[in-house]
């Protein structure tokens, strides 16, 4: 499985960068689990983390419909 | 004498700011909420590592503020951030600063690495890299020569196809 935060050279999981986060989203807005996005897993924690964050801050809606 | 986990707190560690000014507040005025946030940081002994300036943006959902019994509704702000350094034990007072400031809509404060976090990967590049990942692209097989092929010949295939077995 490809890691696509490898794939492009991204060190940090900002919560601003709406775009990239949106790569690990289903479209319902739900992170996807380590088996699909095939990341490693602090780089999960790190996505996490940004997700969640830029929910808060209304950057990416919590629930989709 | 202060303890090793004690100058560990003490210790300036790099935090970030993200705020949502209010959509009402424009101009200059914009400019005089982060001028603030600036000059708190500053007065609790912090010094500015990074700044995204405040820009318009639509919110993913709509916000709610109570005020005064009220309820008033923002789906638009302004949005911005500043990377800072201070010591572990003044972010709380910082964070109160920020909920207290009738201006800001939204705030949070959490903590981060020096170095640049944005990533340098283009939305464009972003979504080709997806769109090619996902379609795949097929060629249409090209055209088989047959040379030209006698009346007589197709007739009899024609005939071979309707005529029931």
């Amino acid at each position: 499985m490809k890691n696509f935060l490898l794939q492009h050279d991204i060190k940090h999981v900002d919560y601003k960068d709406v775009e990239v986060l949106k790569q690990f989203l289903n479209p319902h807005g739900r992170i996807m689990p380590r088996s699909r996005t095939g990341i490693t897993a602090k780089q999960q924690r790190a996505l996490d983390a940004a997700v969640k964050r830029a929910r808060y801050m209304g950057l990416i809606p919590y629930v989709q419909k | 004498m202060a303890t090793k986990k004690e100058a560990e707190v003490n210790a300036a560690r790099v935090y970030e700011v993200g705020y949502h000014v209010l959509p009402n507040v424009e101009g200059e005025a914009v400019e005089k909420v982060v001028q603030g946030i600036r000059e708190t940081i500053a007065e609790m002994g912090g010094s500015l590592v990074a700044e995204g300036a405040p820009q318009d943006m639509h919110l993913a959902y709509t916000m709610y503020i109570n005020n005064e019994g009220k309820n008033t509704s923002y789906d638009r702000t302004h949005f911005g951030w500043i990377k800072f350094e201070l010591a572990a034990e003044k972010i709380g007072a910082l964070e109160e600063v920020m909920k207290l400031n009738k201006k800001i809509l939204r705030s949070i404060v959490f903590r981060t690495v020096k170095e640049e976090t944005r990533a340098s990967v283009k939305i464009g590049a972003l979504r080709e890299v997806k769109r090619s990942d996902t379609l795949k692209v097929q060629t249409r097989p090209e055209k088989e020569t047959v040379g030209e092929v006698s009346e007589e010949k197709l007739d009899e295939a024609i005939e071979g196809l309707t005529t029931p077995n």
